[in-house]
């Protein structure tokens, strides 16, 4: 039994490398929708000089063929290089590890934080279906569904910043950014609500979290219907099992019936939309950074695709590509945790 | 009729009334059934799908499947304590110390009936930690002093790891106990069968772990909702000789659902037909197979395929029980209908010793 359980994970890793190749060669393909002079032209100062035109389209072999262009972004791609990124002015690896630490700690309190409401939610309307706890809880989660997010996120700034004056915009106040620079506070992760602990800073702590607060609520309100509704309609449909009425046949109290057996059952599909969720907010959430001044991967993200800065797009596009492989490596992992009939059929 | 049981009696079914409250109308799937069950005895529940005899029979458990609700009538069930209770007046609490306990079921699928995600070890151990802790804790304890050995020895005096040494024990007390029951149920190799995914299994194997955990507390009372339809006919045999033998052993009494006459005549002491809602006819199955009075009775019989004889159907449709007939629900597919069957419902009444039939051929007022 255990070595059909290895030789699944040992087949699912297995299945990573293939996938990451087609997720290169989809990424890479794009820069064939723009011609060599086109992709030129970002670093031509002066418009009028064709020549150094020329020279970068021969000097980066923009002419070349598809396949030598592929492999040679590639083996630059496989040294760490991913190019420079001329409207961030930097290189583009640099950028991703500047940029990611906000996208993460934002997706780290977000996900989780989604993802357990909207199981709860999601139960508790099964459980109470047809009450009006369940007409609320549903009446809820779609409100929160259709607000947009830049709706959603400037009234609650309007309401808290504006008439509170508390959760102010961006990841930090001054004083605690001044800190930073200033090097009495070592960065270990760039989270900075980790890295205050491990400086054992509490007002630096404190002062990350609450910049936290509105764009995890506005990440949550809008997202936790998705998870409450599979998980609503994953549950009803366990609850209508056989074996749900044999397990009460058997003299199994309410709790255990819902929390041991349908519970379980039910959280297989929510397993894949959570992975998901998460693989989407770690690529960025362009318009909740972009209000909270959350200076992220989808912030920068967006700024490099309306400079048609290529380079900066191919190094996020594939930041994105390899969040979503290892996610749905990960929810596959968990399937096989989860459900006997993958983990040895 | 009062409100007691006879004697011989263990479970009898008053004027049922159980009806479907759906988007097409309300559903009137049991009306104004009668039943009894008598001690030791297995009841056979014949009639086709839509008849009404799960229902029924769920509704024995207090488990009447939503949008289901019990309209009218009673369940009386004598306890082992030997009180005698109507089971649709019971609250939860008491409900939960019969079901699996005083009366049980086993399902049409085996498959379905078991949860995909734990072994039928741990589902069978559900049913006896429910309803036998006390024993399995005596015979936990027994084991403590064997199992208090190297770093549970420490371990156990700590409030967290004490508990995790209980479920330890009262797992091995009940991993005894049923390898046991796995055998009872002729499983081969219950040693490593205790330890399976349901997927593993089949349908036969599959079907003796759900009458394993049915039987984990020698209930009074078995319901069996066509436990073979859905098995290959080599295995329903053995199933059905599973049953019977187990049935003497456990001293249990057994109502026995089926759409199949082959198997009641094999099984049954006494047959109950059921026809769209409704009981028609009850006799001891000699008497149902020598001498059916009921014109759907017959005409169930005379459906059974013989060699050399032309297949024989009923004719018409079972009814739309949104809208059922009037009268004898029976009279639009009856060649001997007469107009008070359409006016008026006949009652069941006894015509000879035990044999009970509900059609105004055969008197009622």
């Amino acid at each position: 039994m255990g070595s059909n359980l290895r030789t699944y994970i040992a087949r699912r890793l297995l299945l990573v490398i293939p996938t990451l190749i087609g997720v290169t060669l989809l990424i890479f393909a794009v820069t064939q929708l723009f011609d060599p002079v086109q992709r030129a032209s970002l670093y031509i100062r002066d418009p009028k000089n064709l020549r150094a035109i020329d020279e970068v389209i021969r000097k980066y072999g923009l002419d070349q063929p598809f396949y030598i262009q592929y492999f040679s972004w590639l083996s630059q791609l496989l040294e760490g290089n991913l190019g420079w990124s001329q409207s961030l002015h930097m290189r583009v690896i640099d950028a991703l590890v500047t940029r990611a630490p906000a996208t993460i700690e934002l997706a780290m309190y977000a996900a989780p934080l989604t993802i357990i409401l909207g199981i709860r939610l999601g139960k508790l309307s099964a459980v109470k279906k047809d009450t009006w706890v369940d007409h609320f809880t549903r009446a809820f989660a779609i409100i929160g569904w259709s607000l947009p997010a830049f709706w959603l996120g400037i009234v609650l700034l309007a309401f808290f910043y504006g008439g509170l004056g508390i959760f102010s915009p961006g990841r930090l106040s001054p004083w605690a950014e001044a800190l930073i620079r200033s090097g009495e506070f070592k960065v270990y992760t760039g989270l900075y609500t980790i890295d205050s602990i491990l400086n054992l800073n509490a007002a630096v702590f404190l002062d990350a979290l609450s910049h936290l607060v509105l764009p995890v609520t506005t990440l949550t309100i809008i997202d936790v219907a998705l998870i409450m509704r599979i998980m609503r309609s994953s549950m009803l449909e366990q609850l209508g099992k056989t074996y749900i009425i044999a397990a009460r046949a058997r003299g199994l109290d309410e709790k255990t019936v819902v929390d041991k057996h349908a519970t379980k059952n039910a959280l297989i599909p929510v397993i894949t939309i959570s992975g998901l969720l998460t693989a989407g907010m770690l690529s960025g959430m362009v318009i909740t950074e972009t209000i909270f001044e959350f200076k992220g991967v989808g912030y920068f993200a967006a700024h490099a695709a309306t400079q048609l800065d290529i380079p900066a797009v191919l190094g996020f596009a594939l930041l994105t590509g390899i969040i979503f492989v290892i996610a749905n490596l990960i929810v596959d992992l968990l399937y096989a945790y989860v459900d006997p009939r993958i983990r040895l059929g | 009729m009062n409100s007691m049981l006879d004697n011989a009696e263990k479970l009898r079914v008053k004027d049922l009334i159980v009806r479907f409250y759906t988007y097409e109308g309300i559903v009137k799937a049991v009306e104004k059934a009668n039943l009894n069950l008598i001690k030791g005895e297995t009841l056979g529940i014949v009639g086709e799908t839509g008849s009404g005899k799960s229902v029924t029979a769920l509704t024995i458990m207090a488990l009447t499947p939503p949008p289901g609700k019990v309209e009218g009538g009673s369940i009386l069930f004598q306890r082992a304590t030997g009180e005698v209770v109507d089971i649709l007046k019971l609250n939860e609490a008491v409900l939960l110390k019969i079901r699996g306990k005083e009366i049980s079921m086993i399902f049409q699928e085996p498959n379905a009936a078991l949860d995909p995600l734990y072994t039928v070890g741990d589902q069978i151990a559900e049913a006896l930690l429910t309803h036998r802790r006390a024993e399995m804790l005596e015979a936990a304890r027994e084991l403590e002093a064997v199992e208090s050995r190297g770093l549970w020895k420490i371990l156990k005096n700590i409030p967290y790891f004490r508990e995790r040494f209980k479920e330890k024990l009262l797992k091995k007390a009940a991993h005894k106990e049923i390898i046991e029951l796995l055998r009872l149920m002729e499983i081969p190799d219950p040693e490593r069968i205790i330890n399976a995914y349901p997927h593993e299994l089949s349908g036969g194997m599959q079907q003796r772990i759900v009458i394993a955990i049915a039987l984990a507390c020698s209930p009074a009372v078995l319901l069996a909702d066509e436990p073979t339809t859905n098995l290959d006919v080599t295995v329903q045999a053995q199933i059905l000789d599973l049953i019977r033998r187990l049935k003497e052993r456990f001293k249990t009494s057994v109502i026995y659902i089926t759409h199949d006459m082959g198997v009641i005549a094999e099984l049954s002491d006494r047959v109950a037909v059921m026809y769209a809602g409704n009981v028609v006819e009850v006799a001891p199955t000699r008497e149902i197979f020598k001498n059916p009075l009921h014109p759907y009775t017959k005409a169930l019989l005379d459906s059974i395929p013989r060699p050399g004889s032309p297949f024989k159907s009923i004719p018409g449709i079972v009814p739309n029980l949104v809208n059922p007939p009037s009268g004898c629900r029976f009279h639009p597919r009856c060649s001997y209908v007469m107009d008070r069957c359409i006016e008026g419902t006949p009652p069941l009444i006894e015509v000879s010793k035990g044999h009970y039939v509900a059609c105004f051929l055969h008197g009622g007022a």
